[in-house]
């Protein structure tokens, strides 16, 4: 019963920076009905910039969390740009397809302009784990559970008290009437892909802080699990990502625990199946209807 | 005035509009009558920046506003209510009328014209917290209207505002165009229903397969034959 809790307390910490790679997902995902798969691979980007002022200029906790963020939002629009911004209305197909291809490219670039694999990435918190009775806590896992509530809260305000919230919940409705009333599309998408990336730049700082390394596999692996907590929780939902993300987190805990490393990634795709089967549009979204996940742009 | 000169729009090779011509007089009310497929929609989506023309040319009193982005012709105090109204169905009728006036930072204008939005359609503040998607027909066309007033244009395009909508509802909508021309709005109307739009209308036009093939006023031509070219195209030769 221990080990049941302390894995859920583990997976609870685990998904919660699932939670946030899925929330930039689905902010994307939302605004543009088109799936992103550089997303990952940007964050990546922006995480050997913070590795870079970290060995180089042996830069402190706040500058390299900014070096990554505005790295991850330097790639982020340099994708939306490439891969969504020329794309017309209605070629979900082409954009997916292309953020792929620009997968590739930052994947080969970090390998091939990176001497070495593996890079060194600052702890956020050293020192002993704090303990609950029984139960062991990390601080740095603490603090990326509380970022992952406090940053979906804050991008929920923004969506619906300010204005830039008015005119992206008005694209997700429709584009086409956004265009009408007003609304510059084109800079709002970009805005919106800005954002997502320096979520998920946070996102990405946290999870390296934790894992003391980086490598040009981190993209790849914040693309599927921001992807897979985002389908399990609802695409395009907030409320959706987080709680897709600590179910991940939970279940990789729990099945790494009794069935070993192998089985735990098994586990997570038999997951996502069963949620594809059994709910469509995830745990708290809306089920698929009049619109395919990658049909619908902005005009 | 709303001139619009030779206008071209083409879906890839096919070209909806082959060169249309025609103006909209300030403070007047102007129909566009034609069958589906007439090209209507595809003028008012060039006209509003969405769909953009090949050649040709819209000016509004002599500012060229070929070619710029719909925010800007937004900016030049055009709006267009939309066919089929595309109001923003999951978000309330208060930020449906809020979007309207994106552009806009007086916040303070923008609560009192929400309020004369209100008293020149009382449903739609009966149904103000209200997701738009989950209202009547009528009532988001009176919402789509009264977002498109938010921006306070000069000039209103509508597209089809009577569709789909039952006949007393119908007279609702052109008594509300009526007055809103009384109030100063210059309005371009495009429409199916030729009946209605006639007893409105200071001018109109017919168009017939992406070309301008009628311009007069009401009573110039007897309206069964206004009508039957509206609805069916091209008069019948034989």
């Amino acid at each position: 019963m221990i080990d049941f809790v302390q894995n859920t307390i583990d997976g609870v910490m685990i998904g919660s920076s699932y939670a946030l790679l899925a929330l930039g997902f689905t902010l994307i995902f939302g605004v543009m009905r088109r799936l992103n798969l550089s997303y990952g691979p940007s964050i990546m980007i922006g995480a050997y910039l913070g590795t870079l002022v970290y060995v180089q200029l042996s830069a402190g906790p706040a500058v390299v969390i900014a070096a990554t963020v505005i790295g991850a939002v330097l790639a982020g629009v340099y994708v939306e740009r490439l891969c969504f911004a020329p794309m017309a209305a209605g070629a979900g197909i082409a954009s997916m397809v292309s953020s792929f291809a620009i997968w590739m490219q930052l994947e080969q670039a970090a390998i091939l302009v990176l001497p070495r694999h593996t890079y060194p990435f600052p702890p956020l918190a050293t020192g002993a784990p704090l303990t609950l009775g029984p139960f062991l806590l990390r601080v740095d896992h603490l603090v990326t559970l509380g970022c992952a509530f406090a940053l979906s809260a804050g991008v929920q305000l923004l969506l619906y008290r300010s204005r830039f919230g008015l005119a992206l919940r008005a694209i997700i409705n429709d584009p086409v009437a956004a265009h009408l009333v007003g609304i510059n599309v084109r800079t709002a998408v970009m805005l919106a892909f800005a954002l997502a990336s320096a979520v998920g730049g946070i996102a990405g700082y946290l999870v390296l802080a934790t894992d003391q390394q980086v490598t040009p596999m981190f993209g790849m692996w914040a693309t599927f699990k921001g992807l897979i907590a985002m389908m399990i929780g609802g695409l395009g939902s907030i409320p959706g990502a987080i709680v897709g993300g600590l179910v991940l987190g939970i279940v990789e805990a729990q099945s790494q625990w009794y069935f070993g490393p192998q089985v735990r990634d098994l586990l997570a795709y038999v997951l996502l199946f069963a949620c594809l089967v059994l709910r469509p549009g995830g745990l708290l979204g809306e089920p698929p209807a009049r619109e395919s996940a990658l049909g619908r742009g902005s005009a | 005035m709303l001139d619009v000169a030779n206008l071209v729009t083409a879906y890839g090779k096919i070209e909806a509009l082959k060169g249309v011509t025609l103006q909209a007089e300030r403070g007047r009310i102007t129909c566009l009558l034609g069958p589906n497929g007439a090209g209507k929609t595809t003028l008012m989506m060039s006209i509003a920046g969405i769909l953009q023309p090949q050649r040709g040319s819209i000016r509004l009193d002599g500012t060229d506003l070929t070619g710029l982005t719909p925010a800007r012709i937004v900016a030049q105090g055009v709006a267009l209510v939309p066919e089929n109204r595309l109001v923003f169905p999951q978000m309330s009728v208060r930020e449906n009328l809020l979007a309207g006036a994106y552009q806009r930072n007086d916040k303070v204008e923008i609560a009192a014209d929400i309020e004369r939005m209100y008293e020149r359609f009382p449903r739609l503040r009966e149904r103000r917290e209200q997701l738009a998607g989950t209202l009547s027909g009528g009532e988001q066309q009176m919402l789509a209207v009264a977002r498109a007033l938010m921006s306070r244009p000069s000039v209103l395009l509508m597209d089809e505002p009577s569709l789909g909508l039952a006949p007393m509802v119908v007279a609702e909508i052109f008594r509300i165009v009526g007055e809103l021309n009384r109030d100063g709005t210059t309005i371009f109307l495009v429409e199916q229903n030729a009946h209605m739009a006639l007893q409105v209308a200071h001018h109109f036009y017919l168009m017939e397969q992406g070309r301008v093939t009628f311009s007069g006023t009401p009573g110039q031509l007897a309206e069964d034959e206004v009508i039957q070219r509206a609805y069916l195209g091209a008069r019948r030769t034989n």
